[in-house]
């Protein structure tokens, strides 16, 4: 069990990254990451929803298995997904409004995270049980927010580097990423086990 | 609080409009369902006879065997083709995600055939794992096959060494479990 | 809003990939073959062009506080719908996009076009906006595979198109493509995540670079103009 875990976590985090590797939530990792507090922000409310939507999607997916409705489970995902993040909020507001002044503004983007949807689907396709499921969800999560924070750092110097006129703005950012993404891939020969 | 009961009416309002949409929604998927339902099954058993048929080509019918499933984790079913072999399928890991194939192996323990049923490898990359003249490698390969860089037989797929791998792994891991069973 | 200028917006000044940029992840998750390619182009083309009509059909009806929930189950029905007829009828398409083909749900491109179109403009033109902007889709779709296709691996059309017994058109994905150079010299590299990502920066920056040139051509004929005018009011004088 805690070796699976391991895996799980290692693999997520770093070999297959949902950004570098997977391509999974690269909106909010491109829109959210010109400024280091932005990103770091974004980085803390991902694992934290990624964790609950997996949680509680693991329990929507094994609903809709045994009722044989299989087929329904991504409009039932995303449903699930968007009340839940409109809670979080609401709840942090009440509770946690200094958690709330921090995260309040990305929680509702996450919606659009395609890494929410995308993480929920891949530990239904991977069958994973509930406790690798929510490993999955908040080590991808983490994953997500090492490579955001380590890219806004990178793009945070791009404004003193000469590159070509028409590489501004967007492609230069693409890539930087895509240099991590390089960087990153030398994890890929690594195995536990 | 005739304006609490407006606004109480209102969100029962908003409620319905988005429980009639999902309904009409579910209503339409179940039907689409229905209709594919019974193509999709026919399709997947197709590729798994297919792909059984490949590896160890039999004409009777392949009989389930049971065996050990807790030691054998990845082994997600055997089956024994007359006295010719047995068919092992597993499901185990590659470099993208999970890989679902189908592994020959005949009654001296050797590889008749590998066929990937289903894969999620990077297309042009891992994905050659499908491909013929990978696979044919491991024709006639018994227990402890190896990648050429490690001292075997098998030529690894050109920058997919994991998912090469994954599959020397899953042959090794087949006739082992074959010759388990005694 | 006339056909012409929407076709033009859907392609290029309004490009939903290079311009809007939004739906990005698909461009560079899947764009490693032709027919990787080519399928999630027309698929999305097809579920956006369902969802316009659907939503700007609806659009009366549409309550504006729960407008979002409305198209992202509308979106989901219909990317379901796509999803079981793949699996059905091109199971190898649906084997070879995997999860991204769910994933079309959370897709900018189509809510982005529900929340910015359909919800103010009738029938007809979503239509046309959905088949325009899903055409412009594609059609990077296409462009980056064929880059990264043969420069990575050398070939033309992997997957769809088989010459070994002539030509030939592969549906089910099984064709090798047209071989331009030995795969020995191909960049491997192009296929992987990094490739995707320097794939799409070279695309936008050619696109920001014409568009940089068209912009100085324009001022510079203004210019010129100007010119003229002073020039012949000197004359005059």
């Amino acid at each position: 069990m805690l070796e699976s875990v391991l895996t799980i976590s290692l693999g997520a985090i770093l070999i297959n990254n949902f950004i570098f590797s997977q391509f999974l939530g690269c909106c909010p990792f491109l829109g959210c990451s010109t400024k280091i507090d932005t990103a770091v922000g974004m980085g803390i409310a991902v694992p934290f929803v990624l964790g609950l939507s997996s949680a509680i999607c693991y329990v929507v997916n094994e609903l809709l298995v045994s009722l044989e409705l299989g087929y329904m489970s991504t409009l039932a995902f995303i449903l699930v997904i968007a009340v839940l993040v409109q809670f979080v909020e609401m709840f942090l507001k009440k509770s946690i409004p200094s958690l709330y002044t921090a995260l309040g503004i990305y929680l509702p983007l996450i919606t659009t995270n395609c890494a929410v949807l995308g993480v929920v689907l891949l530990n239904v396709q991977n069958n994973y049980n509930f406790i690798e499921s929510v490993v999955y969800g908040v080590t991808g999560g983490l994953g997500f927010m090492v490579a955001i924070v380590l890219f806004a750092s990178v793009r945070d110097r791009l404004q003193f580097a000469d590159y070509p006129e028409s590489f501004e703005g967007f492609p230069i950012a693409l890539v930087t990423a895509g240099l991590l993404a390089l960087a990153f891939m030398g994890f890929s020969g690594m195995r536990i086990g | 609080m005739t304006e609490t009961k407006k606004s109480s009416n209102q969100i029962v309002k908003l409620a319905l409009i988005l429980f009639v949409v999902s309904a009409i929604t579910s209503g339409v998927l179940g039907v689409v369902n229905y209709f594919t339902k019974d193509i999709i099954a026919m399709r997947r058993a197709e590729a798994r006879a297919e792909a059984y048929q490949a590896v160890l080509p039999y004409d009777g019918e392949y009989t389930s065997v049971s065996f050990d499933e807790e030691a054998w984790e990845t082994v997600d079913a055997i089956s024994q083709a007359g006295g010719e072999g047995y068919v092992v399928e597993l499901t185990f890991s590659g470099a993208q995600g999970s890989i679902n194939a189908a592994v020959g192996v005949d009654s001296a323990g050797a590889i008749t055939g590998v066929s990937i049923i289903e894969h999620a490898e990077t297309s042009g990359l891992g994905a050659k794992i499908t491909e013929d003249s990978f696979r044919s490698q491991f024709v006639g390969q018994t227990l402890g096959m190896a990648l050429s860089k490690n001292g075997g037989e098998i030529d690894s797929i050109t920058a997919a060494t994991i998912s090469s791998q994954a599959i020397v792994d899953a042959c090794n891991t087949a006739i082992e479990v074959v010759e388990s069973l005694g | 809003m006339n056909l012409k200028q929407q076709f033009k917006e859907g392609l290029i000044t309004n490009n939903p990939v290079l311009v809007q940029r939004i739906g990005m992840c698909s461009t560079m998750a899947i764009t490693t073959s032709l027919f990787n390619g080519l399928g999630m182009g027309l698929s999305v083309l097809i579920i956006l062009t369902c969802c316009n009509v659907a939503i700007s059909a609806l659009r009366k009806a549409i309550p504006n506080d729960i407008r979002l929930a409305i198209f992202v189950v509308v979106i989901a029905g219909f990317v379901t719908i796509v999803d079981l007829l793949l699996q059905a009828y091109i199971p190898a398409l649906s084997a070879s996009l995997g999860v991204f083909i769910p994933l079309i749900v959370v897709n900018c491109i189509i809510i982005g076009r529900a929340e910015a179109f359909c919800q103010h403009e009738p029938v007809g033109p979503s239509f046309w906006d959905g088949i325009f902007q899903g055409f412009g889709y594609t059609v990077v779709l296409v462009c980056m595979c064929l880059i990264r296709e043969l420069l990575g691996s050398g070939t033309f059309g992997g997957g769809l198109i088989d010459i070994t017994e002539g030509f030939r058109l592969t549906l089910d994905g099984s064709g090798a493509g047209i071989r331009i150079f030995p795969e020995t010299y191909g960049a491997t590299i192009l296929l992987m995540p990094f490739g995707g990502f320097l794939t799409l920066a070279s695309l936008l920056a050619a696109m920001q670079y014409a568009l940089r040139k068209s912009a100085e051509k324009k001022e510079a004929a203004e210019r010129a103009a100007k010119v003229e005018v002073v020039k012949e009011a000197a004359n005059n004088a």
